[in-house]
């Protein structure tokens, strides 16, 4: 399964362990649909970063293609 | 749907019927497109759409009757448009653009017995299509009557031309062939069929009797001999009647030598009638262009000018009128077989989805339509069916059910008799957008009702279940409407009083065992409490929701109140039965937001005045789309310290959570004396939110509530992301289905909130 990265530079840290994000690869799913990605995360604790603009985009658009099937 | 049902009803959809030139042409002459290509000045398009239906452009684009003259609509508003004229000018000024293709040699041979213009259409015809065709007559040349057309009428040349076109399609032209009724008798054993041209072959030529002839096929009582042409007894000599019989004759003589039936399917053939309909009102009187030189014709200019004035007619009546229809570029026939082939899919994108919901299930287009289009029921049974089979985007319509399972929950439902009494005679029932949009109306109404009827009043805050309905969830609809017929027999069944006529609609038709009717019905039969210094001096126009559409009475007694009131109101074209809906109904404003927010400003612009509605999510969503609107409880119980009726902005979707939380724990409390439902945690975080990111929670569908929840959570487990640069944090939580993102911030004052998005894919560690 290829592997689709959304790895940025980011401000944000994790509040709990104090930790920078770091790329993490994840698997995301919606309606029996199971994709391998990239994303920013916590090293620690895992806490993934969903940014504002995959939600509202690629996300979004995935998430409409994978219902209209 | 099957594919039976589609038929029957796209059937109903007369758009792609054929204008009232082209049905009474018995070629069927496309004279829209010919007027089209004209009015452009475009006379090659204009030759191309003659090319392709007339045997002989050249004769009958010069000779032509215009049958489709009286039908012309432009004659409702004018003349009727020159259509001969116009022929003749671009036949004379053009050369031919479309030669038709000759079909491969099938075999069968065909004589042809008289030379006028249904022998040489039939034999045109007939060589087009493969056979062998000979065109037979005594005369030197073509044309029978034709011949005897002067020069300019009809140049001889285009006879010569005709030949050598009839020619080229493999027919035989036998000219000056000496004839008499023995020679013709001996010709016909020779052939597969005959023709006789009556234009040129008298009856003492032929050797039986022409009678009975059958009109349909021109059959002779002779089978393999057919006949046209020539004069109907008492009429002129007509040309096009010449083509039309050529034309008949030819496609029976194909049929005849195919074997198959000579008279099945042909009613559409030669002239006849059609469905359309198109309404001329409104449109501009325009008188025909006269040439300056009528013997020379049209001048370029002139033929544009003529040609410009025709109105290209359809229906598209609803398509007028309705924002969803528009959007979509559809018209019902359209939108119909786009559903059908959507549901058709297997494997694949469904493409139509999001348009099967976005119809506002209005029914405009329906009362509109001369046929009763049911583009409503078809789009709520499709949703139906998407649930049923479970291919319903789970994004489509949740957030709206989600606020109906709000107002359905504990925290905003109430059933109560009236206070200090165990009997009802009647309940009354907001609804839940009224509760939403002007609690204080509420509590305002409910007083005067217990105020004014005798009995008992007692009250219901609920939702009649209408989002489930049009959102195609039949279970969930059911149940809701179980569970009101349950409130109702509880309280010993009083008649149901709604200020919602959504809700009226629902339970006339859902529960038609229960006595409902409307607050404005009732509030018509009562004493109203008038404040004539309250009003607005301008005059109003009244908003008719989309679901009295059908209820007459109803709208009569809101207009009686505004009488008394001493509203000066004024109708606007689209009130009454052909009103528009807000961009509520259907959850249209859910499933397209942009689309419903058009429809709000299509019902708004119906009117220059500012507006006065009576349903909750009328007023809305008119104020939302930037006009003054009030709303008739506004008028009727005014609060007094309250902001002008006609400025109230929107509540929003969260507001409205709040209003309706907020009525039901103010009554239980203040009315019944009992503790209200206890508020979850999260309800205790304060947000300080500035009208920009409140603005994008709502069109995000993010409610306030929701971002207290992920707040809520974040602060619990100390799990949350922060930004060192400026101290704001982000976390996130799904309590249901979708996952809330919020970047906030705590201050002294409460929580404040920077942004706000979601997504409904799963990360790891979520369950679906």
């Amino acid at each position: 399964m290829s592997t689709f990265s959304f790895i940025e530079a980011t401000s944000w840290q994790c509040a709990q362990c104090h930790q920078p994000l770091q790329p993490a690869k994840v698997n995301v799913s919606y309606l029996n649909s199971v994709f391998n990605v990239e994303l920013m995360a916590c090293p620690q604790c895992g806490f993934i970063l969903v940014p504002e603009h995959l939600a509202v985009g690629k996300m979004l658009e995935v998430e409409q293609l994978l219902e209209d099937k | 749907m099957d594919q039976l049902q589609l038929r029957e009803i796209e059937f109903r959809c007369i758009q792609e019927e054929q204008p009232f030139c082209t049905a009474s042409c018995p070629l069927h002459v496309d004279v829209r497109a010919f007027m089209a290509g004209l009015a452009k000045g475009d006379l090659r398009e204009a030759r191309r759409v003659l090319d392709r239906t007339m045997p002989f452009p050249e004769i009958i684009g010069r000779l032509c009757d215009q049958p489709c003259y009286p039908f012309c609509k432009r004659g409702e508003i004018g003349d009727p448009l020159a259509t001969a004229r116009l022929e003749r000018f671009c036949v004379t000024n053009s050369t031919t653009v479309l030669k038709l293709p000759k079909l491969p040699a099938k075999g069968g041979s065909v004589a042809i017995i008289g030379s006028g213009l249904s022998g040489m259409t039939a034999a045109l015809d007939l060589g087009r299509k493969g056979r062998k065709a000979t065109l037979i007559t005594t005369a030197p040349s073509l044309g029978g009557t034709l011949r005897s057309y002067p020069e300019t009428d009809l140049p001889q040349e285009t006879l010569s031309q005709a030949a050598t076109l009839l020619e080229s399609y493999g027919v035989a032209l036998q000219l000056a062939a000496p004839l008499d009724r023995e020679s013709i008798a001996a010709l016909t054993t020779k052939y597969d069929a005959v023709y006789f041209d009556c234009d040129e072959i008298g009856p003492d030529l032929l050797p039986f009797a022409t009678d009975p002839l059958d009109p349909l096929t021109l059959n002779l009582p002779h089978e393999g001999y057919f006949a046209g042409g020539g004069i109907v007894a008492g009429t002129p000599f007509s040309v096009i009647k010449q083509v039309e019989d050529g034309r008949r004759a030819a496609l029976t003589i194909e049929r005849y030598l195919q074997k198959v039936s000579l008279t099945a399917q042909r009613e559409m053939e030669g002239a006849c009638t059609t469905r359309m309909y198109t309404v001329t009102t409104g449109m501009p009187h325009l008188a025909q262009i006269i040439p300056a030189d009528p013997a020379i014709g049209y001048t370029a200019i002139e033929a544009q000018q003529e040609a410009g004035r025709c109105i290209h007619c359809e229906c598209m009546e609803c398509v007028k009128q309705c924002v969803y229809l528009r959007e979509y570029k559809e018209y019902p026939k359209t939108l119909i077989r786009k559903i059908y082939n959507n549901q058709a899919i297997v494997q694949g994108t469904h493409n139509a989805n999001r348009m099967i919901n976005a119809c506002s299930l209005c029914g405009q287009c329906t009362t509109i339509c001369p046929h009763d289009f049911p583009v409503a029921d078809v789009c709520r049974a499709t949703r139906q069916e998407m649930v049923r089979t479970n291919h319903m985007p789970p994004s489509a319509h949740d957030f709206a059910l989600e606020d109906m399972r709000f107002s359905l929950s504990p925290f905003c439902t109430l059933s109560r008799h009236q206070p200090g009494t165990e009997r009802s005679r009647y309940v009354f029932y907001p609804g839940c957008q009224l509760a939403g949009s002007a609690p204080e109306a509420v509590k305002s109404t409910y007083q005067y009702l217990t105020d004014q009827l005798q009995g008992g009043v007692a009250l219901i805050l609920d939702c009649c279940g209408i989002p489930a309905h049009w959102a195609g969830e039949e279970k969930l609809f059911a149940e809701t409407m179980e569970d009101f017929r349950a409130k109702i027999e509880r309280l010993g069944n009083p008649t149901v009083i709604t200020a919602c006529s959504s809700c009226l609609s629902i339970f006339q038709k859902f529960a038609p065992e229960i006595q409902a009717t409307s607050l404005w019905q009732v509030l018509d039969t009562l004493d109203l409490p008038v404040h004539p210094d309250l009003l607005p001096r301008q005059t109003l126009t009244i908003h008719d929701p989309c679901t009295t559409r059908h209820q007459d009475e109803l709208q009569a007694s809101v207009r009686n109140l505004c009488h008394k009131l001493g509203l000066n109101i004024v109708e606007n074209r689209f009130s009454g039965k052909m009103t528009d809906c807000c961009g509520y109904g259907g959850l249209m404003q859910y499933a397209n937001p942009q689309l419903g927010a058009k429809a709000a400003v299509v019902k708004a612009e119906r009117s220059d005045h500012d507006g006065l509605a009576y349903c909750a999510m009328c007023r809305d969503n008119l104020a939302a789309a930037g006009n003054r609107v009030a709303h008739l409880l506004d008028y009727i119980f005014p609060v007094f310290e309250a902001q002008e009726p006609l400025d109230r902005n929107n509540p929003g979707f969260s507001q409205r959570h709040e209003n309706r939380a907020r009525l039901q724990q103010q009554l239980l409390t203040t009315l019944w004396r009992e503790p209200s439902t206890p508020e979850p945690e999260h309800k205790k975080i304060r947000l300080l939110l500035a009208q920009e990111v409140l603005d994008l929670l709502n069109s995000r569908h993010i409610l306030e509530e929701d971002v207290q929840k992920v707040i809520h959570q974040a602060s619990r487990t100390s799990k949350y992301l922060i930004n060192p640069n400026n101290g704001h944090r982000l976390a996130s939580y799904k309590p249901v289905r979708v996952t809330y993102w919020v970047e906030y911030q705590p201050t002294d004052q409460g929580y404040e909130i920077y942004n706000g998005y979601s997504h409904r894919m799963l990360l790891p560690e979520e369950k679906p």
